[in-house]
């Protein structure tokens, strides 16, 4: 019988507090330690039955009962905490993106690499059922040749609404500062688009973007990127952190078949909805919980999981050159 | 015709192709309607535009920053004297000052036209304690906000759960200097209207020319009044609410901040059908999600 593996959280922000609603309910993964500077967050843990509780992500590392962790710090914190952890022999599901640049990403997968552990990004996309189909349709050939590509992830990015118990809060300082944040809207929403569009279609050869400023911020809240895949069409990546409403979706022009697909605006009653089947234990298709499932899964039969460190790599590089070769808008 | 002198002046007025020069005569326009007289002895200006969070002016929920330039440009052209300009608001739970005044781009017009940014949660304050329906409450009270300051409240017009509206009233309630206002949210209107108390509008500039009702629209509107409550009046009605059912507006009206029967000066019509009011399907729909919403923070 495989083992029932103990899961660590590392960071309880708004993200950290779905793993950790998540890892409550896992079939093959305990939630075993949480880590967070904030109090109030290590107490809400507690509240939720979890034992082990840290203030320094640091102790829960040390715990040699510890089989993995998920990391969900601000981008800043991803190298040194994924480092550290692999230094400590645990497998690593880090949320995305990868790190702040390439440098700091290539350090974290030659770490993993050198202490022979798994580590796995956070992109949720990859999970969603809808998403994963057309993968398997591409691959199929259902579109034929796919030559266009053109998909958006729009909404108020960092800037949600975000709310706890005691009412609204703002939004944390460091999404406010560049140096700590590493990009924009292209790094934030894009590389979800940039990493399924790898996935759908490969090795991207040639990147052009164009960056807007709407907002009087140092970040892009507006990016349009083409990307021109080896083997495969020309992709549009349309990202922005301006909108008060959301929109994602994708669109397949392919010689066969055409396919739009849009994953959002979803309605109130759609939110309502969702967030009932949450309380409800009905996770089996939230893309978040199914990540989690096959981390562990991976992890258990020994197998390397998917998206790898290498492919969060290759997005920071695809971002890097964005950034390189961008035209900036006068907005 | 000898009671309609005694009510209060709400101006409309409608910008074409809104710039700076076209914003400064609206405004002007709108103030000339309502016989707004400049020649008084004031100390400084306070102008407390809404900015409520980090959305771009074109949604309707924030005072845009070149309506707010082209109130200060006819503001100095017309009060006689060199005055202190100030633009000022407070931190609340979600949004802090420190990053809204650069994001929707008032550090630039500070920079511009000379004047002074102000964070009123970072500024001298006094407590004043208030008891409603039992309950006690503190309220943070600027010391910018002395008698001897003019403020010109610069308002939104929009749907607000809680409030129904928000316009001249729920904008004053923002000079609060306690950031997390939610906890006045229990006693909304109460607290709305205990800070229309403690800080008196001198006038009102309403930015409409993006409003949010049941979508944005861009209605291009300059509406101005002395009086915060008739203002909020007209709003109500814009919105489709009767006002006698705004709980804030009664009770403002009944301590005496302002008057309920206003007449309109400009086309007040024309606005009150152009604004996109919600239908009886959307306040349902926004009315059910409202205690989903209180069921779930377990109010």
């Amino acid at each position: 019988m495989l083992k029932t593996l103990n899961l660590g959280v590392i960071g309880l922000g708004q993200q950290g507090k779905t793993h950790l609603r998540n890892c409550l309910h896992l079939r093959r993964g305990r939630l075993w330690s949480v880590a967070d500077v904030s109090k109030r967050n290590v107490n809400l843990a507690k509240r939720m039955g979890v034992k082990n509780v840290y203030t320094n992500y640091e102790d829960l590392l040390k715990d040699a009962r510890l089989d993995a962790v998920i990391v969900t710090l601000p981008n800043y914190l991803h190298h040194e905490a994924a480092i550290k952890a692999a230094e400590a022999g645990k497998d690593i599901f880090l949320e995305k993106p990868l790190a702040r640049n390439v440098e700091e990403g290539e350090e974290i997968v030659a770490s993993v690499r050198k202490n022979g552990v798994k580590l796995m990004l956070g992109y949720d996309m990859r999970f969603n059922p809808v998403l994963r189909r057309i993968q398997e349709e591409i691959h199929c050939g259902f579109f034929g040749k796919v030559q266009i590509v053109d998909t958006t992830n729009v909404g108020s990015g960092p800037f949600m609404s975000r709310s706890e118990s005691g009412g609204p809060t703002p939004v944390p300082s460091w999404w406010f500062d560049k140096e700590l944040v590493g990009g924009g809207a292209l790094l934030d929403l894009g590389s979800h688009l940039i990493n399924l569009l790898s996935w759908y279609f490969g090795k991207v050869i040639d990147v052009k973007s164009y960056l807007g400023y709407i907002y009087n911020m140092e970040l892009e809240d507006t990016a349009i990127c083409i990307l021109h895949f080896k083997d495969g069409p020309l992709a549009t990546v349309k990202v922005g952190w301006f909108s008060k409403h959301n929109t994602q979706s994708i669109h397949i022009c392919g010689t066969a078949e055409n396919l739009l697909v849009r994953l959002s605006p979803s309605s109130t009653t759609a939110t309502i909805w969702k967030d009932l089947k949450r309380k409800a234990g009905m996770f089996q298709q939230d893309p978040f919980y199914l990540e989690l499932e096959y981390f562990v899964e991976c992890l258990q039969k020994d197998e390397p999981p998917n998206p790898s460190g290498e492919e969060g790599l290759n997005d920071l590089r695809i971002i890097s050159l964005a950034y390189k070769n961008m035209q900036k808008l006068a907005l | 015709m000898g009671g309609e002198q005694n009510l209060s002046l709400v101006s409309f007025v409608r910008v074409k192709n809104p710039d700076n020069r076209t914003l400064k005569e609206a405004i002007k326009e709108s103030l000339d309607k309502i016989e707004f007289d400049f020649d008084r002895k004031v100390g400084k200006l306070v102008i407390k535009p809404n900015m409520c969070y980090y959305y771009h002016p074109s949604t309707g929920d924030v005072t845009d920053p070149l309506f707010v330039s082209a109130l200060i440009d006819v503001l100095r052209e017309n009060f006689p004297g060199n005055h202190e300009i100030l633009i000022a608001e407070a931190d609340a739970s979600a949004m802090k000052c420190r990053y809204s005044f650069g994001i929707l781009g008032y550090d630039k017009i500070a920079d511009e036209k000379g004047i002074k940014l102000v964070n009123l949660s970072e500024e001298k304050s006094r407590t004043v304690e208030v008891k409603i329906n039992g309950l006690d409450f503190q309220f943070h009270i600027p010391e910018i906000f002395s008698d001897s300051n003019f403020v010109v409240n610069v308002p939104k017009i929009k749907y607000m759960s809680g409030s129904r509206i928000s316009c001249a009233l729920k904008n004053m309630f923002g000079c609060n200097a306690h950031a997390r206002k939610s906890v006045y949210h229990v006693a909304l209107h109460e607290a709305i209207v205990v800070m229309n108390k403690l800080v008196r509008t001198d006038l009102v500039v309403v930015d409409g020319l993006f409003v949010v009702g049941r979508s944005t629209k861009q209605l291009n509107l300059v509406m101005a009044s002395k009086d915060p409550v008739a203002v909020d009046v007209a709003a109500s009605k814009m919105l489709g609410i009767n006002p006698q059912r705004v709980q804030q507006i009664v009770s403002a009206s009944k301590e005496g901040i302002g008057k309920m029967d206003f007449r309109p000066v400009g086309d007040f019509d024309y606005f009150r059908k152009a604004f996109p009011k919600r239908t009886f399907k959307d306040n349902a729909r926004a009315k059910a999600a409202s205690i989903y919403l209180r069921v779930l923070k377990g109010e």
